[in-house]
């Protein structure tokens, strides 16, 4: 967007306060090495995603930050504190949404915020005050009295973000926010998560979808093997990665020997992934041109600017992980 | 691995204080048939297998005043003892309630020794319910069943048998993976105390070793210190609570441990 000579005046050269600061970040199991010695630093404020495969490391970091893992090696400081040092503090400061749904299902939709409060020893009228100011922030006020089993997916989600907003944190950990949501709930979430950010408040999340990441992180690290692969704001990561447009095209295997040094020879980068084929090029539209006049016989063409997925597919493989 | 760790008061008591609001809701339903189990001891036993004791009964007791306050030891076991076994663990591995709460400034020690807490309120809230109805129960049958005012130290001494029995109801929790093998805990530990504990017969009176062997158990001492206060106690009941007391203490740290450990990784 508005980065590079006349963006410098802009946000990056004010002073920038870190929320949270990793060096050396390292943390294993007896059997293998989740996190093998990662650096990352959150300014206040921002938007910070991790993006990465299944098994990259993701909910291992999350998890250091809040204090359910500890370290092997490395400094872990998280709202000025270190993490092993001051476990406690930090937990006091922080908001934490994990990965499994884990509401309190003894307890009523609103129970689950009051009794979440006492935990941080908030005064019961301060308690009762946000828990209802919350409850309409993520719009389940009129499920205040209800059992927390009888709530949908979303509604479920959008309670734990309730629940982790309950003592005012500065900083947000969200592990998978919005997995398995339907599109609706997924924007409401987005929606919310982007009204905490404009209230000044750090987030932090993993996610799987691109579209996610790209609506909602200011800059996001991209994670595979326990290791960090790319670091940048959505934009940067999509320019330093891959070319600016994208061709996809399918065709006939017999056709592909034809067709594949073709885009070679004109695009940037090819990648196959199955029958279809994406080149990767500075002007798809004028390659789409050369194709069509090399009267190759393809059965669907479109061309679309890169994305995030793309820069994703190219730095972690186009295959399935899982 | 790693430092002793303490649980504070502040995390210990707030969710202490959880167990509470959820029990506020349903303790009417939950008591009824804690209140039940012993009457029913004390009916077929008492009554039942009493009528068939030699006239004169146990030490110049007659039967049901005999296993009558060592049914209330035993309660409190039997109800410690299920909180810190499938209650604890549905709340650790099913319900995933300590995962969120040690997100917060409440710390995995705090968790457990919440839990050690709740376990002992819980079996003295029982408790004292049962020991109503035996005072009840006395009166209405002319036979008194509690007969010392020094029974008003039993509910506190129900509270300190279900901490020690949910210390090791939480040990066992623990260390375990599967809910099915709680059948070895019950089977192999809490029936046997029920059983050999001097509940239903004087275990001093059997040759050696079993009188040895059955001081180094926690529940010979529990049912001897509510015996004692049922019916006027001698100095021997605070060797009763000395002996609850250090075991529980010796213990004390230990599930605590091993709960971090399948807690934090």
């Amino acid at each position: 967007m508005n980065r590079g000579r006349e963006g410098i005046a802009e946000p990056r050269s004010r002073a920038r306060v870190s929320s949270i600061v990793a060096r050396g970040l390292k943390k294993s199991y007896e059997s293998f090495e989740a996190v093998k010695g990662v650096d990352f630093e959150v300014y206040r404020g921002e938007c910070f995603g991790f993006l990465g495969p299944n098994g990259a490391g993701k909910t291992t970091t999350m998890k250091m930050i809040y204090g359910a893992a500890i370290p092997t090696d490395g400094e872990l400081t998280v709202a000025g504190l270190d993490i092993t040092r001051e476990e406690r503090a930090v937990k006091r400061r922080i908001g934490v949404v994990a990965q499994e749904n884990n509401l309190d299902e003894d307890l009523k939709v609103k129970e689950n915020l009051l009794v979440y409060g006492r935990y941080y020893d908030m005064p019961r009228k301060e308690t009762l005050r946000r828990a209802e100011e919350l409850l309409e922030f993520v719009e389940l006020t009129e499920k205040a009295d209800a059992e927390v089993e009888h709530l949908s997916g979303g509604m479920k989600r959008r309670l734990l973000i309730a629940r982790a907003l309950i003592n005012d944190p500065e900083i947000v950990v969200l592990d998978e926010p919005t997995t398995g949501l339907d599109p609706q709930a997924r924007h409401l979430v987005w929606e919310r998560l982007r009204e905490l950010t404009s209230e000044g408040k750090t987030l932090i999340l993993t996610t799987h979808y691109m579209e996610e990441a790209a609506q909602l992180c200011d800059r996001l690290v991209v994670m595979e093997g326990g290791r960090i692969i790319a670091l940048g704001s959505p934009d940067e990561l999509v320019e330093e990665h891959v070319s600016p447009e994208v061709l996809e095209l399918r065709a006939a295997p017999d056709a592909m020997g034809d067709l594949l040094p073709l885009l070679e020879d004109h695009s940037d980068a090819v990648e196959r992934a199955g029958n279809a084929l994406l080149a990767y090029t500075a002007d798809a539209g004028a390659l789409q041109e050369r194709v069509r006049n090399a009267g190759v016989s393809v059965d669907n063409m479109l061309y679309r600017r890169a994305g995030l997925e793309d820069v994703f597919m190219r730095l972690t493989g186009r295959r399935l992980i899982d | 691995m790693g430092a002793v760790r303490l649980p504070s008061p502040r995390g210990t008591f707030r969710v202490w204080q959880r167990n509470a609001t959820i029990f506020r809701k349903y303790w009417k339903t939950a008591l009824l048939p804690n209140l039940f189990e012993p009457l029913l001891y004390l009916a077929a036993l008492g009554l039942g297998l009493g009528a068939f004791i030699q006239s004169g009964g146990v030490g110049g007791q007659s039967y049901v005043q005999y296993i009558a306050p060592g049914l209330l030891a035993s309660n409190a076991m039997f109800a410690a003892s299920f909180e810190s076994t499938f209650n604890t663990y549905v709340k650790m591995k099913i319900e995933r309630v300590y995962d969120a709460i040690v997100t917060t400034p409440v710390n995995v020690e705090d968790v457990v020794a919440a839990e050690y807490l709740w376990a002992g309120t819980r079996a003295a809230l029982y408790g004292t319910g049962f020991l109503s109805v035996l005072a009840v129960l006395g009166v209405v049958f002319d036979e008194p069943l509690v007969r010392s005012v020094w029974a008003v130290f039993i509910p506190p001494t129900l509270l300190l048998i279900g901490v020690m029995f949910s210390v090791t109801g939480t040990l066992f929790t623990s260390l375990i993976d599967r809910i099915d093998l709680y059948a070895y805990y019950f089977t192999l530990v809490v029936t046997p105390l029920f059983l050999f504990s001097g509940i239903f017969f004087p275990i001093t009176d059997f040759p050696a070793p079993v009188p040895q062997i059955a001081w180094f158990t926690p529940l010979y001492h529990a049912v001897n210190a509510c015996r004692e206060l049922a019916t006027g106690p001698s100095l021997g009941v605070l060797a009763d609570v000395a002996w609850m007391l250090v075991f529980t203490a010796a213990l004390f740290l230990l599930p605590i441990h091993f709960m971090r450990k399948r807690l934090i990784s």
